[in-house]
């Protein structure tokens, strides 16, 4: 096997509908993510995740390009690489007729496991997810949050060497976010590999060794949450609820973005103090906080990840 | 990493495993599904009242057609796994083979539903007193309808987009197989111009076959070996089509 869980070179993915415009869904994605590492892929809806995802869990075939898991290529020979990974689908629902008692253990069947590694696996990871009381419910009977719950307890049982998560904590209460993340947290410590996609900029700055921007099928930047954000150009952010009418008084402190009235500052640590001299000399009242990915991302993007 | 775990590729890898899954499923489902599996053996009433004497005919058209709906089951089960719960996503990208899952699916729903068709058999036997060849050809007829149906429900199902599409084409199935071709009926009630049709259509080949086995119908030679031939050729070609199929459309079609 080789030194990387996943790698990527050149991946285009075109999509062709009859009679309609080709879709350039990836433009020459190029990554590459390393045995036990925690990598998040961020952008907006329609950037080109899921088709990425989806094209290294072998459920796409990729236009050009190649990837490969564990140093099997993913397209000439996905049936190579499929005993290497497990995926949790974008909107993935378990089966509404099992309890996720019987979901877990019968997929652990599916993929070979034995009885017993399948039955302790089955009760390790529902009680990881806090899924013990409602274990033996028919998934019908669940809450939104508890089917994913159920779908994300079901791949993280398998322990597989690479796990891709799309989405994996969309319409979950924080205390289950939190679960999700200690788990995963928890597999990469016993070996597993991780790449997930996420819209919570919060959880891709917990989770993630590193992660990749994408945007219009490219990738833009890649690196840890400490990078991206030290790109920005300061390690603080001041806000300015009115200020956005005086921003020219601002500039000179650094990066600017004004949004309606509001304006918001990055500035380095030694120019706080003038800045907020100047913010009480224009009788404007000013909150100092560290910067976020959420600006990362804005400088990066040009538009907030959560724009259409 | 737990590379104990990492299983080699084989052609129907996780098959057991997920026809248990697929059985599992349909087992917790409600009643109405199994009702509506056994509607034949109600209609049998109605023969049994109009036409007493027709009632053998109508239990072994009821059996194949029961073997014929269970197949098309899958039609509707497939699509609904990938479009409503995209779970296939969860099971192909892993090492349970789609030959394994197609054909876990298929036979998971059968294992379920075979019930009200060995109760429509024990029937037949009682009204009918199959010889001991009737049955197995019964059994390889039935057999031969089902994996048929299921082959054919499994490939149509990659093609939609949308479960409400497929009530559609489900209805025109069960037309097109059951209602207008001699499944319920003799075979020779069937206008001759187009009984050659009917000997090539899986259910009412099959039906004619054990018309023919019972005493209900006479078939000549040349009738028999369309149906047998037609039967074959056509159940094995689209079972292995379904095979190929579901291999390639894992990566999309």
């Amino acid at each position: 096997m080789t030194g990387e869980a996943l790698r990527s070179e050149r991946l285009r993915k075109v999509y062709t509908t009859r009679g309609g415009p080709s879709v350039e869904a990836l433009a020459g994605v190029s990554m590459e993510v390393r045995r036990g590492e925690r990598v998040a892929l961020l952008g907006r809806n329609g950037a080109g995740k899921t088709t990425f995802l989806k094209i290294a869990s072998t459920l796409l075939r990729p236009t050009s390009g190649s990837i490969e898991v564990f140093g099997h290529d993913v397209a000439r020979n996905p049936d190579r690489a499929r005993p290497y990974i497990a995926v949790v689908p974008q909107e993935g629902k378990p089966f509404f007729h099992l309890t996720p008692r019987e979901q877990v253990y019968t997929y652990l069947r599916t993929r070979g496991l034995s009885r017993e590694t399948a039955k302790a696996r089955t009760e390790e990871s529902l009680e990881r997810m806090g899924l013990t009381e409602i274990a033996d419910r028919l998934a019908i009977t669940l809450s939104g949050g508890q089917r994913q719950r159920t779908m994300v307890a079901t791949v993280i049982a398998t322990e597989a060497p690479l796990l891709f998560l799309d989405e994996p904590s969309i319409g979950m209460d924080p205390f289950a976010r939190r679960d999700v993340w200690e788990s995963l947290r928890t597999l990469t410590q016993r070996g597993s590999t991780i790449l997930l996609t996420t819209h919570y900029l919060d959880e891709a700055e917990a989770l993630s060794h590193r992660l990749y921007i994408v945007e219009r099928g490219e990738v833009l930047v890649s690196g840890t949450a400490d990078d991206l954000k030290r790109s920005v150009g300061g390690t603080l952010k001041v806000t300015i609820p009115q200020g956005a009418v005086q921003v020219d008084a601002f500039r000179s402190f650094g990066a600017c973005v004004a949004d309606g009235e509001h304006l918001s500052v990055i500035v380095a640590p030694e120019r706080i103090g003038e800045l907020m001299d100047l913010a009480v000399r224009s009788r404007l009242t000013a909150t100092v906080g560290p910067v976020t990915l959420e600006e990362a991302f804005l400088r990066v993007v040009g538009r907030s990840i959560n724009e259409e | 990493m737990r590379s104990s775990d990492v299983v080699a590729p084989a052609p129907f890898r996780g098959l057991l495993a997920f026809l248990w899954t697929e059985a599992l499923v349909q087992a917790h489902e409600n009643l109405a599904m199994a009702t509506s599996m056994v509607v034949q053996g109600v209609l049998l009433v109605f023969v049994w009242i109009l036409s007493p004497g027709l009632i053998g005919v109508a239990l072994v058209g009821a059996i194949l057609f029961s073997m014929f709906a269970m197949g098309q089951r899958v039609l509707n089960e497939a699509a609904y796994i990938r479009i409503d719960h995209k779970a296939n996503d969860l099971y192909l990208a892993g090492p349970l083979s789609p030959e394994a899952y197609f054909l876990g699916l298929s036979v998971g729903i059968l294992v379920v539903y075979l019930t009200p068709v060995v109760i429509l058999g024990v029937l037949a036997e009682v009204v009918i007193g199959f010889a001991p060849a009737s049955v197995g050809l019964l059994l390889l007829l039935a057999a031969a309808v089902w994996l048929f149906a299921a082959s054919l429900g499994y490939v149509f199902s990659t093609f939609f987009r949308d479960n409400r599409a497929i009530w559609a084409y489900s209805s025109l199935f069960f037309n097109a197989f059951g209602v207008l071709p001699p499944v319920f009926y003799p075979f020779g009630k069937f206008p001759t111009a187009l009984q050659p049709i009917a000997l090539l259509m899986p259910p009412s080949a099959a039906a004619a076959l054990m018309q023919h086995a019972i005493g209900a119908t006479a078939l000549s030679l040349g009738q028999l070996e369309l149906a047998v031939g037609g039967l074959l050729v056509e159940t094995v070609s689209v079972f292995l089509f379904a095979i190929v199929w579901a291999r390639r459309t894992v990566q999309g079609a």
